[in-house]
């Protein structure tokens, strides 16, 4: 069944599975299969701010100050969660999209893809403002071997899904031969493989975006980079979020609340979720040992970022209904979480730092003293 | 003729009852408005951005305006709540559950306390709690929201660690 952008055929939306049922057509909220995608939308778009609204002019002093080992710290950690966006920003769209069956959910993921854009556009604000060059940072986030290490564990299961949809969407399930390769097309491989990806998915946004959270907010645990820090809580806010919608689709699939082979895909997975888990651990300590490399800063060394690997890896594994993977218990780095709350994050722009409502700015608050010497 | 807004005049009198004088020129010899453009001393060196950050400065299980509702010369019922690791806390006033364990120095997994992350989920061992507003975290089968949730009944919990 090729793709078509406004299926004709009338379904009742409540028969619906997440995935791979009948193609969206009216983009209707009417009624709601799932109603959680509508409240995450909601707020995701309460959420909506502009890199912009944050001044990073402190941040480029702060960044010529630093030592360089914290400065590669600084550089490599950017780099990493500029890949990390770039993969988040597309990836749902391109993966899911084409397979979505309920329009509730086909605008949830459209959102949360939205919300990444803005995380990279960031990213471009942030490096601008502490180098004269954008491109030596990013340029290198293609060829250093570190970095691309990285992308190839953060994109396999996207990719694989991606290129047995293609094949799906176009031909539908069977054995195809395809410029000489035969290609075999089964709809529980493809729903094992989304399981996978949207495992690897909730690995990323629960595990490797914490890690590169810990680092930037090390640096403002110090006041230092502090802009790049307040721009992070916000993507950190944004991401706490989108975790939540993929642990909602996955638990959905693993109850078989609407598709029952779901249900035996996430039972027949659960060695495979526990190895992606715990190879995403490995990965992030070896990054945290290249972080490190050349020295550490006041706060944070490769000790410390690894045991919150583990922390953070146990927690967000429990919250999938599986047991502990590490034995630590407590969190390493116990004032992140006030970096982490939202309650701390300014969102109104005449609050924040833009710098538009403080031109012109003056100080209004009269305190009786201040009539003091006034005489009638 | 109707009387002039009040606000237009720096004295808040109507204008013949205004008896303050402003001399343009070197009036202000002994009273100069007490500014500086830059200040004199140098700004305090930043301290650590945390302190800047959420600290509770007030006790949240201690009396004060609460979600909860007022009820008239009565106060709040009061909770108990027991860990299954022995500890036990009370709840009475506090605006969540979150909020009223910390105040009595029981450590919880928080993050956004809004709802949405799920950082704070606990078990339900025993009681009944009330949502002012449906958490978005997934919450499986006897698991509660601690950041927006208050109990209805004594409550036995279990934290996760």
């Amino acid at each position: 069944m090729p793709y078509t952008t406004f299926n004709r055929n009338e379904f009742d939306t409540f028969e619906q599975p997440m995935f791979f049922g009948e193609q969206v057509n009216v983009a209707r909220y009417d009624q709601q299969k799932h109603k959680i995608f509508e409240n995450l939308i909601e707020k995701q778009l309460s959420f909506f701010w502009r890199p912009e609204e944050v001044d990073l002019t402190n941040d480029r002093k702060d960044f010529l100050d630093l030592p360089d080992h914290e400065k590669h710290i600084f550089v490599s950690n950017l780099k990493y969660q500029t890949l990390l966006d770039s993969v988040q920003g597309r990836s749902p769209n391109v993966a899911l999209l084409p397979v979505v069956s309920l329009p509730e959910l086909e605008t949830w993921i459209e959102t949360w893809s939205f919300s990444e854009t803005i995380h990279s556009r960031s990213y471009t604000h942030i490096v601008r403002n502490i180098v004269p060059n954008p491109s030596v940072i990013f340029d290198d986030i293609t060829r250093n071997e570190f970095i691309t290490r990285r992308a190839e564990s953060v994109t396999r299961y996207y990719d694989d899904f991606i290129y047995l949809s293609n094949y799906y969407i176009q031909l539908g399930e069977g054995t195809h031969r395809i410029n000489d390769e035969i290609v075999e097309v089964n709809l529980h491989e493809l729903k094992r493989r989304m399981y996978l990806m949207l495992v690897s998915v909730n690995v990323l946004e629960a595990i490797r975006f914490y890690v590169s959270f810990a680092c930037s907010f090390a640096f403002a645990e110090r006041a230092k980079m502090e802009g790049n820090a307040k721009i992070i809580k916000l993507i950190a806010r944004d991401e706490a979020l989108h975790l939540t919608g993929t642990q909602h689709m996955l638990q959905i699939m693993a109850r078989g609340k609407d598709d029952p082979e779901f249900a035996e895909i996430a039972e027949e997975c659960k060695d495979d979720v526990i190895r992606i888990f715990t190879e995403a651990a490995v990965q992030e300590k070896e990054w945290a040992e290249y972080l490190f490399k050349d020295g550490s800063m006041i706060g944070l060394n490769k000790d410390i970022l690894c045991q919150y690997v583990e922390y953070i890896t146990n927690q967000r594994i429990g919250a999938l209904g599986f047991d502990r993977i590490f034995t630590s218990r407590s969190n390493p780095l116990p004032w992140i979480n006030s970096w982490l709350n939202s309650d701390n994050v300014q969102v109104a722009p005449q609050e924040s730092e833009i710098s538009s409502y403080l031109v012109g700015a003056i100080d209004s608050e009269v305190d009786t003293n201040d009539l003091g010497d006034f005489d009638l | 003729m109707p009387a002039p807004a009040q606000g237009h005049y720096r004295s808040g009198l109507a204008p013949e009852q205004d008896t303050t004088t402003f001399e343009l020129d070197g009036g202000l010899t002994d009273a100069q408005p007490d500014f500086e453009l830059e200040a004199l001393v140098a700004e305090p060196a930043l301290g650590p951005a945390q302190t800047e950050l959420w600290l509770p400065d007030t006790d949240p299980e201690h009396p004060q305006p609460s979600p909860q509702l007022e009820l008239d010369g009565m106060a709040p019922p009061l909770y108990h709540i027991r860990l299954d690791d022995g500890r036990e806390a009370r709840f009475q006033h506090a605006a969540n559950l979150l909020s009223s364990l910390e105040a009595q120095n029981i450590d919880v997994h928080f993050q956004c306390r809004e709802g949405y992350c799920g950082s704070c989920r606990a078990q339900l061992l025993d009681g009944e709690v009330h949502y002012a507003e449906e958490p978005m975290a997934w919450l499986n089968e006897g698991e509660i929201l601690l950041c927006c949730c208050i109990p209805r009944s004594n409550l036995h919990i279990r934290l996760q660690d």
